[in-house]
């Protein structure tokens, strides 16, 4: 792997916050990155790929940390940011 | 004495069902078996896999059936649930105690899930409460696979019932049968669990979190479930059943017909615009209320943010909702009324919740607000900002349970302290923000020319001013029947707050909100006292649109002359029902 780690902070601008179904279009679009990426709210961690770690985060309009490392990183990150900007629109 | 039992909860999804209680008993899987032998663990964990596929092909189904009946979102519901089932998480784990610790697959879905579930509710927030439901009904569906039990199903049912559960899962809402359901009321829950807001795409008549009521009623008792109220009543006497049927009756068989008259505006016959607004709790109830052609919110009651959580609300969850309910309403009129609930439902900076001797004449609502002030401003804060996207004046703030003037002013002082702060900050907000208060408490509709000169709207708040102008609880069974909404003295004070703003020098506005206004048989009684604004359920917006494009100003003005000169309640009450028929006899029967 190309062992590169890129970040970004991006903002969750939904109602009731990094619900079930926004977690659920993360963790689908995460699986389908090969590298790894990560979620930092605050002191807390998550795997993206994790949907159960996801939930156990439940942010609500909080500032989120995503941290993309491995093969492609840079483009990986840039479809996350993506998706938190269009409001998780499918 | 009758047995009638009246609980309330939060309303999820309005309109009222009458019929016969089935009670959906908690499901409660024993899992027998704990341990497998080793030479049985490659088809045990066959046998886990095809119960999953089986979940998965079920979740699936609902998820296609939710999509088709209730649109691509509330199917999303089920598409997530399906990625957990499929997480590699939760089946290698599965697998792991399966192989490694030689457990039965129930044994080891039953642990597995648990786990999780209980992760979420130690959490402690409403949100992960919720959110160990929906992992509960995985594990409930995975059981049943390995079990090969079929619970009590709900699409077996036969005729028409009221479901009354300790709590349902967002996979039995969805696939609860509109023919037999007529509505259904949970013990726990919240405004923003799956099931609420599958019950009110479903348009079932549903409350939620009613507490602990199960053990007092029996299957095939009369159950009443007004979703527009937040009330279920077990047992109903003959006179309240007759009230509601009204009600039912109203709003199912009228309603088509009255849908076409939708884009109509509320004008008189004789050419006088009424303005129309709608009451709502949460913030989705906008969209309700427009699709139906209000004018605007009338009043936005706040409590919803307060309730079934043991926090504090912050600035941010309040300015969420109001900026979703203002950027809905497009500068429409918002009129967003402040906490207005008592000490004892409203969990304090530590926690805990008060003890109050006597809830309704105690520490609540503004009197709450004045001695919690920090919590009071963190409230105001968040509209004044929220407001700040809205045209000038378009959002007004509210004050509940005003009984002097020397509380309003109180209220008033706090709001320029918040904007001092606010402007100190640097923080954008809105400066033009009209400031009113509910007339609900007697002192007030008698004081009313008083409080003309300093507020800049009034509401009447009908239901809590006929509790303390009565001194009547209706929650009581007992002297419910003295709770009369057309009872003389309650006329007397409608127009006591009409006149006294009609002739303050700035004509300050007056609405009515509460029941009474929803109720079409008063809806020409209050026009003919001057009223011209009323904050209504969303629901009622058609029906009461008919009557007021049928109805004359001298119409009305002798209908309120003559309802005053009636002077018994119960005479009232029969002579309205009679002018509405004559008026609009679709909503009149």
């Amino acid at each position: 792997m190309g062992g590169e780690s890129v970040s970004r902070t991006v903002t969750v601008r939904l109602e009731h916050g990094l619900h079930l179904v926004p977690c659920s279009r993360l963790v689908k679009l995460a699986n389908g990155l090969s590298c790894d990426v990560r979620i930092r709210n605050g002191s807390k961690l998550a795997d993206a790929k994790n949907i159960f770690d996801l939930m156990g985060m439940a942010a609500f309009g909080d500032q989120l940390e995503v941290i993309a490392s491995g093969a492609d990183a840079e483009v990986a990150l840039a479809r996350i940011v993506q998706l938190f900007e269009s409001n998780f629109a499918e | 004495m009758s047995n009638m039992l009246v609980k309330r909860g939060i309303a999820v999804s309005p309109g009222v069902a009458i019929g016969r209680a089935v009670l959906f008993g908690a499901e409660n899987f024993k899992v027998q078996r704990h341990y497998t032998s080793k030479a049985e663990i490659d088809a045990e964990i066959g046998r886990f896999h095809a119960a999953l596929d089986a979940v998965c092909a079920d979740i699936e189904e609902n998820q296609r059936v939710a999509t088709e009946r209730l649109g691509s979102d509330l199917g999303a519901i089920f598409g997530a649930h399906l990625l957990m089932a499929r997480s590699p998480e939760l089946v290698g784990e599965i697998e792991r105690l399966i192989r490694v610790e030689t457990n039965t697959p129930e044994r080891a879905c039953d642990i597995v899930l648990n786990k999780y579930a209980k992760l979420f509710s130690d959490l402690g927030s409403r949100y992960h409460a919720e959110r160990a439901q929906d992992i509960y009904d995985l594990k409930n569906r995975l059981l049943r696979q390995l079990l090969g039990k079929r619970r009590q199903e709900l699409s077996d049912l036969a005729e028409s019932v009221i479901i009354l559960a300790h709590n349902l899962t967002p996979s039995e809402t969805a696939n609860l049968k509109k023919e037999f359901v007529l509505g259904f009321a949970t013990e726990v829950g919240g405004p923003t669990s799956h099931t609420a807001i599958l019950a009110g795409a479903l348009e079932l008549p549903a409350v939620v979190g009613v507490g602990d009521f199960l053990s007092e009623v029996n299957n095939g008792d009369i159950v009443i479930i007004d979703g527009d109220r937040g009330e279920v009543i077990v047992n109903p006497v003959e006179s309240v059943i007759a009230e509601r049927r009204e009600a039912q009756k109203k709003s199912d068989a009228n309603y088509a017909a009255l849908e076409v008259d939708r884009t109509a505006e509320p004008i008189t016959a004789d050419g006088e615009r009424i303005q129309l607004l709608g009451n709502i709790e949460f913030p989705t109830e906008t969209e309700h209320c427009l699709e139906r052609g209000a004018d605007g919110i009338g009043l936005y009651r706040t409590e919803f943010l307060y309730l079934g959580r043991d926090v504090e609300p912050t600035e941010e969850d309040h300015y969420q909702a109001y900026c979703r309910v203002i950027d809905d309403l497009g500068g429409r009129e918002c009129v967003i009324r402040t906490l207005d609930l008592g000490a004892d439902k409203v969990p304090t900076s530590n926690g805990m919740f008060a003890e109050v001797p006597n809830p309704a004449l105690g520490l609540r609502s503004i009197r709450l607000s004045l001695q919690y002030i920090e919590g009071f401003k963190t409230q105001l804060r968040a509209i004044l900002r929220a407001a700040a996207k809205a045209p000038p004046g378009s959002v007004k703030i509210m004050f509940p349970l005003i009984s002097s003037l020397y509380e309003f002013r109180q209220a008033k002082m706090v709001v320029r302290d918040v904007m001092d702060d606010l402007e100190e900050a640097g923080v954008p907000f809105q400066r033009e923000m009209p400031l009113g208060m509910m007339v609900e408490v007697p002192s007030a509709a008698i004081l009313a020319d008083h409080f003309a000169t300093e507020v800049d709207f009034f509401s009447i708040g009908t239901n809590d001013l006929i509790q303390y102008t009565l001194a009547v609880d209706r929650g009581d069974p007992a002297v419910s029947s003295l709770y009369r909404t057309g009872d003389p003295a309650i006329l007397r004070m409608i127009r006591m707050v009409v006149d006294a703003a009609e002739k303050s020098d700035r004509k300050v506005p007056v609405t009515v909100c509460g029941q009474m206004s929803s109720d079409p048989k008063f809806l020409p009684l209050l026009i003919g006292l001057g009223i011209r604004r009323i904050s209504v359920t969303p629901h009622s917006i058609p029906e009461l649109k008919a009557v007021i494009r049928r109805l004359t100003i001298p119409k009305s003005k002798d209908i309120a002359t003559h309802s005053e000169w009636l002077g018994l309640s119960r005479g009232v009450d029969n002579y309205l029902q009679g002018e509405l028929f004559k008026i609009c006899p679709q909503v009149g029967h």
